[in-house]
């Protein structure tokens, strides 16, 4: 695999970890640059601010995933030196071909016995899980009593009226979004927790009191919708006495959490799938308390639009490594894509980058939907369903782009127009509309723009909000 | 189909929702817009129920409300959605090619840059500075540009004038965007607009600058009159200006005036000098002939004045006379030559010159300060050549030893320079003449401390950045560690912090070349002995190691002479010297430290010192490595 300046920062637990890296490497920190024969191990020493400086490897048997070590004693991984020492090969600096030193040679031996342990265990077959039904009996009828206790608060609260949440107090509805969590619903404890919020915004802006009311009432037609659907399928289950995670996204809706195996258990995977980052952004849930990374992906043969999302909690910021946007291609082994409509969250384990061809840079654009009208259908069934997110990621393709007025507009090839605006919900920091009038250069025929297809209750339309502009040539984002 | 009805109905169902259930029976205006929705509910199926959800939700029983008001909201919000209208009449603009280049960067490299751009608060510099110095191309890509551009009105304006210096390099793909949304009527953000637009196109950004001119105001009307100098063409334009304009404006004339040339220019220029004496300070920059002569002729009218000692300056006349000398810049065109030879001839007279109250007027000391500075900055040339003999002109004019050594460093072989001008370093104190060695001595010290070496260039260079024609010889070294006469010339803390070195000895650490082992050698054993005296271990440690040195055997002296140690500092010297000297030196070091006993008793550092120096000691000599700072403070009680 060829390494490459990507590939380094995403191998790093955060920016700046990269960022100090290639300082040392500019400033000639390294020293006896060594390499085996065969290039798959690389050594170096680098000054630190001890007298002696510290050793650092890397190790490429497996080149998707280089073994860093280093002497220094950094709790980051891979440290700055060892991201260093990546930046030392980039930039193709001389490594004189030596032997392997014997603590380096004692470690790799063994890496590679525990590897071939982990192959050996994996040859077996898994042992059967013992399913303790009682105790997941016990869970479920647990869970429909939250969801009891979930809908008389709805009711409560309604009957009392949204607007009555400013004088009310927030912590109450934090009690309350503590106890669904008790019932294990963290997935509707997360609701309740957005009601505390907006209750907090009433009471400490009240200049802002509408706004959010109009939000806790969206948050509670979702409640109401989450609580009669659950209620439905966790009915089902316990009369069934079924309880293994199902192809639903009611799982996740009621705060569960898919593994892996869950996903392979339900064959919700495909083999070697090729995936394309349209667009990559970073927002902060306040509710749940953690950032998501998410990247918009376009899937090279099925042309579907999924996200992955990497959940930070903020409290667990420093040892959960965040995500980064990635260019070219992805070519991933196992794709593990949840359960859900319109957008799903897909996850993967162990794929490898490389550029993209030509070719496949001039088939991105082919991969948009035939038109804007097919488009807005699909987004207005994903609106009309009260438990998917309010806007669908698409990928449309452009005839022109332009303004109408101050209004930024996209024509699709066949005269279909549709209004580009920046969703309020995503913040400033997503704005990108406008970045549109500073593209360099003329957009060419046979384009397509990315973005996501929202309602605006402004003037009731259907509007996009632009993310990427995805030419025969490359991808432009107007984002991340 | 008109589907007001709809709106209607889901708007007072919002509303419904935020005054409570409670008062559902009572919301007549629920009731009406449920009346006009009728009509409607024949059109279609869901229409329908929407209308059937509204018959059932107004006729509920109050504990069935709740749900029955979130469902109908559901459906009705379903309905709209599905109703979201699409498209936009009108004439389709296409949009403009933006400026600026796409690059591809990672949330990572661009979001903190972006933030740091367009926010506010602590920080910032540092993230912008830093993406500036290893990534300048980070700065052509389309996203980062409009940000930068937003940048120059930033509030902290040290910020802003960063932003100003890395528009200047990326150069002229900004200027669509300087343009775009311009202000004339704006603040400093359009004036520094302006002064970059000015510094990018030249005397090609005329024509709009006298577009915008009309309309410019304030700071951003000053900054097109100033930029309007950078065009020849703009002459009469700017007479006019300078008739007109008041304030900062005028000045903003008179400062582009200052770049022009011509009869008529000259002319306005005599004639305002005559008028505002101090206008002259505007033709501080110009190096044109006409300047020069305006400058150095009036410079002299009001100088002659006052030679013969008849007359004496005012406090008014001396401020101008001031501002004439400052007003000579670094003006090094050869028609200077005729002033300096002027001022060279009058130089005793000069000196004479005494103001209204008897007190020196240093009038002599200001030109002499200046043509120092001049040949500070210029190149080989007649200036240099005339700066070389003046000392040996005038060997009465002590103070002219300074500008011939200079001059002689930066065009002669070092040991030249080492041979004409060491014997004025007094080895020994003399007996005849003293005063006048004393202060040749003084004034060639002075002169050595605009020397230094320059470790990223790898030679000496005299300040204002001109390289010495040859590294300085060694012997200098010799010559001044065994220097008998050194004036007091203040403390300094070379060493951010820790204790106090005169200034004799900061410049001689700065002259000296680290890399020389001569120059180490003959420097070391000063140093040690210079540590002993001062008391000042940890700034003399600190040099000794740079040098090669060792502070072993006179550290614990050194300690003693001081007052008590901050702990912190001696870990400092002490993981200095871990990584140059051998294990054992640096035990010993710690040992030395200890036995001193002389730690700040406040904050259990005594305490602290006895507890880590020791186990520092061991742990040297168990092969580790020296401790972190952490390491020794987190065994504190």
């Amino acid at each position: 695999m060829e390494l490459t300046e990507q590939f380094i920062l995403l191998q790093a637990p955060n920016p700046a970890a990269a960022e100090n890296g290639r300082k040392l490497s500019k400033k000639g920190s390294f020293s006896a640059l060594s390499r085996t024969a065969d290039g798959t191990l690389y050594w170096a020493e680098c000054a630190g601010s001890g007298k002696t400086p510290y050793r650092v490897s890397l190790d490429w048997t497996d080149p998707g995933a280089p073994v860093c070590r280093c002497t220094c004693p950094s709790r980051q991984f891979p440290c700055k030196h060892a991201l260093g020492l990546m930046f030392e090969q980039l930039e193709g600096k001389d490594f004189a071909a030596a032997e392997i030193p014997p603590e380096l040679a004692e470690k790799r031996a063994k890496q590679a016995a525990r590897a071939a342990k982990r192959e050996a265990e994996e040859g077996r077959p898994a042992k059967p899980k013992k399913e303790n039904a009682a105790a997941r009996k016990k869970k479920l009828a647990r869970q429909l009593e939250g969801l009891d206790m979930a809908e008389k608060l709805v009711n409560d609260l309604l009957a009392s009226g949204v607007g009555a949440l400013s004088g009310g107090s927030a912590q109450t509805y934090d009690k309350l979004a503590k106890d669904l969590g008790s019932s294990y619903l963290t997935g509707l404890q997360s609701a309740f927790t957005r009601i505390a919020l907006a209750v907090r915004t009433a009471q400490k802006t009240p200049d802002r009191a509408d706004e959010a009311c109009r939000q806790a009432l969206r948050t509670l037609i979702y409640l109401h919708s989450a609580i009669q659907k659950s209620r439905a399928f966790l009915q089902g289950k316990l009369e069934a006495e079924n309880f293994s995670a199902e192809d639903t996204i009611l799982f996740e809706t009621l705060g569960g959490v898919w593994k892996l195996e869950e996903l392979h258990a339900i064959r919700a995977f495909r083999e070697n799938a090729r995936l394309v980052q349209l667009s990559f952004d970073v927002s902060c849930d306040e509710a749940r308390k953690e950032y998501v990374e998410r990247g918009w992906w376009l899937d090279l043969d099925t042309g579907r639009i999924d996200q992955t999302l990497n959940l930070r909690p903020v409290r667990a910021l420093k040892y959960v490594k965040g995500d980064d946007s990635r260019f070219g291609l992805v070519e991933i082994p196992v794709l593990y894509t949840y359960p859900g409509e319109g957008n799903c969250r897909i996850r993967w384990e162990g794929g490898a980058s490389r550029p993209l061809t030509a070719e496949e840079r001039a088939a991105l654009p082919g991969l948009a939907r035939p038109n804007l009208t097919a488009a807005v259908k699909a987004a207005k069934n994903q609106l009309k369903n009260t438990l998917l997110p309010k806007f669908l990621a698409v990928l449309v393709p452009v005839g022109r782009l332009g303004k109408v007025g101050d209004a930024f507009v996209l024509e699709d090839p066949f005269g279909d127009r549709i209004v580009l605006r920046d969703r309020e919900e995503d913040g400033a920091d997503h704005a990108s509309t406008g970045r549109l009038a500073l593209l360099p250069g003329e957009i060419p025929t046979g384009s397509a723009l990315f973005g996501l297809m929202y309602y605006c209750e402004e003037d009731r339309s259907i509007c996009l909000h632009p993310y990427s502009v995805v030419t025969p040539d490359r991808i432009i984002r107007l984002q991340y | 189909m008109k589907l007001q009805p709809l709106y209607d109905v889901k708007e007072r169902l919002e509303q419904a929702a935020i005054a409570g259930t409670g008062l559902l029976a009572e919301d007549f205006r629920l009731s009406r817009a449920a009346e006009a929705m009728k009509p409607l509910a024949a059109a279609s199926p869901v229409l329908g129920r929407i209308d059937a959800g509204l018959t059932k939700l107004l006729s509920a029983p109050a504990e069935e409300r709740a749900g029955l008001l979130l469902d109908l909201l559901a459906l009705v919000d379903a309905v709209a959605y599905t109703q979201g209208k699409t498209g936009a009449e009108g004439e389709l603009v296409p949009l403009p090619a933006g400026s600026g280049q796409y690059q591809e960067l990672t949330y990572g490299q661009l979001q903190p840059l972006l933030t740091a751009l367009t926010s506010t608060g602590g920080g910032r510099m540092e993230v912008i500075q830093s993406a500036w110095n290893n990534h300048p191309e980070f700065f052509t890509d389309y996203r980062v540009l409009p940000a930068v551009v937003a940048g120059l009105g930033d509030s902290y304006g040290e910020l802003a004038e960063l932003n100003v210096s890395i528009l200047k390099e990326v150069g002229p793909i900004v200027l669509p965007l300087l343009k775009e949304d311009f202000d004339p009527a704006g603040k400093k953000a359009m004036a520094r607009r302006v002064e970059l637009i000015s510094a990018l196109e030249g005397a090609e950004a005329t024509p709009w600058l006298r577009e915008m001119l009309p309309q410019a105001k304030r700071d951003v009307r000053a900054a097109v009159i100033r930029a309007l100098g950078a065009d020849s063409g703009d002459a009469s334009l700017l007479l006019d200006l300078a008739k007109s304009e008041r304030g900062d404006s005028r000045d903003a004339a008179l400062e582009a005036l200052a770049k022009q040339d011509g009869p008529e220019v000259v002319t306005f220029w005599e004639k305002e000098l005559a008028k505002n004496s101090q206008s002259v300070k505007f033709l501080e920059p110009s190096n044109a002939d006409w300047a020069i002569k305006l400058v150095t002729s009036g410079l002299e009218r009001r100088l002659e004045k006052f030679l013969g000692g008849g007359e004496r300056p005012t406090y008014e006349e001396g401020a101008d006379i001031t501002t004439w000398c400052w007003t000579l810049g670094h003006k090094d065109s050869p028609a200077m030559l005729d002033f300096w030879r002027w001022a060279d001839s009058h130089m005793e007279e000069l000196d004479r010159i005494m103001d209204e109250k008897d007190r020196p007027s240093f009038f002599g000391v200001k030109l002499t300060d200046k043509l120092l500075d001049i040949m500070r900055h210029t190149g080989p040339g007649p200036l240099r050549d005339f700066c070389l003999n003046l000392f040996d002109r005038h060997p009465a004019m002590t103070r002219y030893l300074h500008v011939s050594f200079l001059a002689a460093l930066l065009s002669w072989p070092a040991a030249e320079v080492y041979e004409k001008y060491s014997p004025y370093i007094l080895t020994k104190k003399p007996l005849l003449d003293k005063e006048r060695k004393e202060t040749l001595n003084n004034v060639l010290l002075r002169a050595l401390n605009d020397v230094y070496w320059n470790n990223s260039q790898g030679r000496h260079v005299v300040v204002a950045g001109q390289p010495a024609a040859e590294s300085l010889d060694s012997r200098w070294i010799e010559r001044l560690v065994h220097a008998a006469c050194k004036p007091d010339s203040g403390k300094y803390y070379p060493f951010s912090g820790g204790d106090p070195v005169n200034g004799f000895d900061k410049n001689l650490a700065e002259l000296a070349n680290p890399a020389d082992p001569e120059q180490c050698a003959l420097l070391v054993p000063y140093l040690r002995e210079r540590m002993v005296e001062t008391g000042s271990w940890y700034s003399y440690g600190q040099y000794l190691l740079r040098f090669g040195g060792s502070p072993g055997g006179v550290l614990g002296k050194a300690m003693q002479k001081s007052k008590d140690a901050r702990l912190y500092y001696v870990w400092v010297l002490l993981n200095e010297a871990s990584k140059s000297l051998p294990t054992g030196e640096v035990a010993d070091l710690c040992q030395e430290a200890l036995d001193s006993q002389r730690f700040r008793p406040t904050g259990n550092e005594l305490f602290l010192a006895k507890k880590v120096l020791p186990w520092t000691i061991e742990q040297l000599w168990a092969g580790k490595t020296f401790p972190k700072w952490d390491e020794w403070w987190n065994m504190r009680p």
